[in-house]
């Protein structure tokens, strides 16, 4: 027995994402796995890979089915199911949760997290109420739909019980209405059956040579029907322990099964995009209903099952008319239509595009991706918005084209799971503070143009996601500072979904930036934000500069033999070379030529000294060589290292040359 | 000594004794088994043997490399009056010391790492060499390259350790291994990656280093969600596969292609799927090398102990050898294979023991022990499979084999 309020014993590091989206997404971006229909109201769920599941109204003729959003998962939503009549929906997901929601109204009621990795797939038992989890983790849960739909923030506990002996990940699951037989299906390539009443295992059936992709079990628990990656279809019967057929009507992996009421007629999706119908008891009497576009991922019968619902990789959902006659009493006739025609699409839910690409521009700020039709978009990921869509153009020539000679530490990376950029910040190898630039070089629409103040992307960034937070024990700001929240120079999107997550991807907390103020998020955030961010966004510790050492040294045509030490000096990563230049001219030239003043007392003589003699700027009178190339002024230290040095191991070096006009005048 | 090497050509007859064939013993210099053993092995390696003197002849006054050093060791062996005898490679542990900062010592080293390190090296001086040759230059040009090659064989070292692809690295206490193998830097066939600058087109033919060890595998990866297969080639110059006790090499050859499950905190970066996925992963042999070189890990880490220990399970290696971990589209999966040196490990861990090696030679079984030099039987080959049992003690194991493929001699 579990209960589904783990308490995490050693945290595990936390990490920060977020999603640039529309405040409403009213399409699928990615593909869709799983759907569900409520035959009373003909509401159509789908469940969807961009991590959003959506409502449809199915009966409605018009384009615009859509009715609502269920939000709260953050990775794609693996299986969806109806219970309690309608009222309820439980779903899966590769969040590694399974939650429980408002099917009418659509908000999450509560999370189970039993599961230590991805949920593959769920089964209802609709007699006694019972829904049943599985993943990856190779774990059985089953769960009381009744408690399920109990729980409250105080009461949360609940006990389940767990089917065991799987020794590989589980990718399908099904339990006939009555729940008393419960089959899971995995990449043992064996189907296991267990009485959920007693959690007793029943029987091993071996026979597909591939993983388990989709099970049906009839109704009065003695068969069941699999899809595998092996290509087949196979039944078996529980009373005999056997597979009794074999079915072969696809060329590739069947993902999706669905059966008629009586148990009459297969309808089978595939990776080879078919969906086929095949009788049962004379499998040769078999029909492609129709051609997809892409891998058939679920179907679902429509209200009057006339026809099918299916969705694939892609994000539009259809409806496609079934080759069986007298609809009406189908589960008494039992005929195909001989004069079937293949694929008569009966209704269509359009679905949008997913980014299937992105490349994170060298000012690493910008991000250009290409989605499934070939669209390219630039997205900001410090002001969280899509900034530009540019059409059907050429995505490598777009990147070379906005690439510039600039080196900024990574502070982020991208990941494209659902079909919308989520950016990662991160921690250990990619550091979410390594990212200090000059404000009219990361932020020039905020900068005025006399300052000089640097910024840094990630702590700013932190502040605006959490601009609305204030946890219980900090200061209450004072009526100066009412104003100035976030981080005083932009604000994000306050519907963009902010997600805290141990790094591998158990979800701890999600919430959208506006509702941070909210008293429960408040609290959450405050057992949940990490030290490293309340340091910065609480505490306003300044996250520390990162500093380069690098060697100067005299330039071979200077040809000053007695100077051949090199001068090791260490400077923060972002300053100019022009401030190099300066320190050459300043304290390296300087000191030599003022003879008169010993090193120790003579900066701020020999500072004068140059103030003096030279309106010319130190850039125009000394020229830095790195790697027999001559650096551009204005050019800082990480970018010649990373362009010019090019080295790791080794520290950056420098030579330095007086030009030929200012010695010149010099001598004058 | 003397009385030793005139026993040995005593035992082999001398109207027995091959033409034009010289055992020689190499005089250990501090803990330089670990090089000596190699080196007779390579140097009983005929193809390779061939192209070191090609080597000599043609570059009568190169700059001092490695491989001119070994160069000039093989052509001192095969120029000896005697028959029998012992010489100091001298010249050729004083250039490793000075090549690689790890073998700069008197401590214990692994074969497998030198022999590794000493492939890698004299392929990069090849290719430096003939670089340097078709842009022209003169001795200068030359030196500066000679240079370069170092450095890049310090680079492609710690490729080669990155690229080494192991399960039981990820998890230590993983008992389906598959192996690993140890990949070079030069890409050949991945056209994936883009060339990089500087005398690519010279890189992409091969050197004979290639054309005796450099074999190809191929690594299928089946995404478990959409199924989709994506398959990568890597060449290798020797195969690395784990010890399982009363196995024989065939069987540990199967394991290092059995499939393996990528999943929980090892999943597969899909990009077809966006995101990260179970998969299956399986590597099999796509171009059989002439010389095929297998390295048995021998030496596993063990987490409770802190420490690298010696794994002295009985592991058969037949006189004869086919593979059967073949891919579909395998060039040559019929090569037959004969045995043709092992370099052995004897003593009970890693930082202690010593190095020894068998070579065949015309027919002969000769043992090398750093300056010794014994006739054995083909029979006394068993002795160097392992130990049966389990209890920790010291042993005489084959540590790597040399396998020449029976058509390279035509």
């Amino acid at each position: 027995m579990l209960t589904h309020n783990k308490s995490c014993g050693g945290r595990k590091k936390m990490q920060v994402s977020y999603v640039i989206r529309d405040a409403e997404e009213k399409q699928h971006r990615n593909g869709v796995n799983a759907m569900q229909l409520d035959p009373n109201n003909g509401k159509l769920y789908s469940a969807g890979r961009d991590a959003i599941i959506r409502v449809w109204n199915s009966r409605s003729e018009s384009n615009d089915k859509y009715i609502q959003s269920m939000e709260h998962h953050n990775d794609w939503v693996n299986d969806i199911v109806l219970c309690c009549n309608g009222r309820n929906l439980i779903s899966a997901s590769c969040d590694t949760t399974v939650k429980v929601w408002n099917a009418h109204k659509g908000f999450c009621m509560s999370t189970l997290r039993t599961h230590r990795d991805y949920v593959q797939a769920l089964a209802y038992a609709k007699d006694r109420e019972q829904v049943a989890s599985a993943g990856l983790d190779k774990a059985i849960f089953l769960w009381d739909v009744n408690t399920l739909t109990a729980l409250t923030a105080s009461n949360n506990t609940v006990t389940t019980s767990s089917l065991n002996g799987c020794k590989d990940s589980i990718y399908s699951l099904a339990m006939n209405p009555a729940g008393t037989v419960i089959v899971s299906g995995s990449t043992e390539n064996i189907l296991r059956v267990w009485d959920p009443r007693t959690c007793v295992r029943n029987m091993k059936l071996r026979g597909h040579t591939e993983n388990v992709r989709a099970l049906v079990v009839s109704a009065d628990g003695n068969q069941v029907v699999s899809g595998s990656s092996d290509g087949t279809i196979k039944i078996w019967n529980l009373g005999q322990q056997r597979c009794v057929q074999t079915i072969h009507v696809h060329k590739e992996g069947v993902w999706s099964l669905l059966m008629t009421d009586n148990f009459q007629y297969i309808i089978s999706g595939s990776r080879d995009r078919n969906i086929v119908i095949t009788e049962l008891r004379n499998p040769s009497n078999s029909m492609v209903v129709c051609e997809e576009k892409a891998p058939v991922l679920s179907l679902c019968f429509n209200t009057d099952k006339t026809g099918v619902w299916s969705t694939t990789w892609n994000s539009d959902i259809r409806c496609w008319k079934l080759p069986l006659y007298d609809k009406c009493t189908l589960n008494s006739s039992g005929g195909m239509d001989a004069q079937w025609t293949t694929g008569t699409e009966l209704a269509c839910i359009k679905g949008g595009a997913a980014i299937k690409k992105c490349v994170v521009l060298n000012d690493k700020r910008h991000i250009v991706t290409r989605d499934t039709e070939d669209n390219v978009a630039i997205y900001d990921a410090l002001r969280v918005v899509k900034k530009e869509e540019l059409g059907k153009v050429d995505f490598e020539e777009e990147i070379k084209k906005r690439n510039k000679q600039v080196y900024i530490p990574n502070w982020f990376t991208v990941d494209l799971k659902t079909g919308m950029p989520t950016i990662v910040l991160g921690q250990d190898e990619v550091d979410c503070f390594a990212a200090w630039v000059s404000i009219e070089a990361g932020l020039p629409e905020c900068s005025d143009p006399q300052s000089e103040i640097k910024i840094n992307y990630g702590k700013l960034l932190l502040e605006a996601l959490l601009e609305y937070w204030t946890p219980p024990h900090s200061l209450p700001p004072n009526d100066m500072e009412q104003d100035i929240r976030g981080n005083g120079f932009f604000q994000v999107p306050k519907h963009t979904p902010v997600i805290f997550s141990e790094v591998g991807g158990r979800t701890v907390c999600r919430l959208l930036v506006r509702d941070a103020a909210g008293e429960s998020e408040s609290t959450l955030l405050h057992e949940t934000v990490p030290q490293w961010v309340t340091d910065v966004v609480i505490e306003k510790t300044t996250p520390k500069f990162l500093k380069i050492p690098f060697f100067l040294t005299p330039h071979p045509s200077m040809g000053k033999p007695e100077r051949t030490k090199k001068d090791r000096l260490v400077a923060n990563e972002f300053i100019q070379c022009r401030k190099v230049c300066e320190h050459v001219l300043d304290k390296v030239l300087g000191a030599e030529t003022t003879p008169s003043g010993g090193n120790a007392s003579s900066s701020s003589q020999n500072s004068d000294a140059i103030s003096e003699g030279s309106q010319v700027p130190a850039e125009d009178r000394i020229e830095l060589w790195c790697n027999d190339v001559v650096v551009d002024p204005n050019m800082d230290l990480r970018t010649v290292r990373h362009f010019i040095w090019k080295q790791q191991q080794t520290d950056l070096t420098f030579q330095y040359k007086t030009k030929p006009n200012f010695s010149y005048d010099g001598k004058l | 000594m003397g009385a030793n090497v005139s026993q040995l050509e005593k035992e082999i007859g001398s109207d027995l004794f091959p033409p034009n064939e010289h055992y020689f013993g190499l005089v250990n210099f501090g803990n330089t088994c670990y090089s000596n053993s190699v080196l007779q092995a390579l140097y009983f390696c005929k193809p390779f043997r061939d192209k070191v003197l090609e080597y000599k002849a043609k570059n009568k006054r190169p700059k001092e490399t490695l491989l001119s050093c070994l160069a000039d060791l093989f052509y001192n062996i095969a120029t000896q009056k005697k028959k029998v005898g012992s010489i100091a490679p001298k010249k050729f542990i004083a250039r490793l010391r000075k090549e690689k900062e790890e073998f700069d010592n008197y401590m214990q080293q692994d074969a497998h790492e030198f022999l590794n390190f000493l492939i890698n090296h004299i392929n990069e001086i090849i290719l430096a060499e003939r670089n340097a040759s078709k842009s022209g230059g003169g001795g200068g040009n030359a030196t500066s390259s000679a240079g370069t090659a170092a450095a890049a064989t310090k680079s492609s070292s710690t490729t080669s350790t990155s690229t080494t692809v192991s399960n039981s690295s990820t998890n230590g206490t993983c008992s389906n291994s598959t192996g690993s193998i140890n990949g070079i830097g030069i890409g050949i066939s991945d056209a994936t990656t883009p060339t990089q600058g500087g005398g690519s087109p010279a890189n992409s033919e091969p050197t004979w280093v290639h054309e005796i060890f450099q074999g190809t595998l191929t690594s299928e990866t089946r995404c478990l969600n959409c199924e989709t297969v994506s398959s990568k080639d890597e060449h290798f110059f020797d195969l690395q596969v784990d010890v399982d006790q009363n196995t024989s090499i065939t069987h540990c050859l199967r394991c290092f292609s059995n499939t393996e499950t990528l999943c929980s905190d090892n999943k597969f970066k899909c990009d077809n799927c966006c995101s990260y996925q179970e998969a299956q992963k399986r590597m099999r042999v796509k171009k059989l090398p002439m010389i095929l070189a297998l390295h048995l890990k021998r030496f596993k880490y063990m987490e409770q102990f802190n420490r690298h220990i010696k794994v002295s399970h009985r592991v058969v290696f037949p006189l004869e050898l086919r593979l059967f971990n073949t891919s579909d589209d395998a060039v040559n999966p019929d090569r037959l294979y004969d045995l043709m040196a092992v370099v052995i490990h004897c003593g009970s861990g890693p930082n202690r023991g010593h190095y020894i090696s068998i070579v065949k030679s015309h027919g002969l079984w000769l043992l090398f022990d750093d300056d010794m030099v014994d006739k054995i039987e083909a029979s006394t080959i068993e002795d160097f499979y392992g130990l049966t049992s389990d209890i920790q003690k010291s042993s005489e194991t084959g540590y790597i084999l040399f396998y020449q493929s029976r058509d390279c001699n035509v």
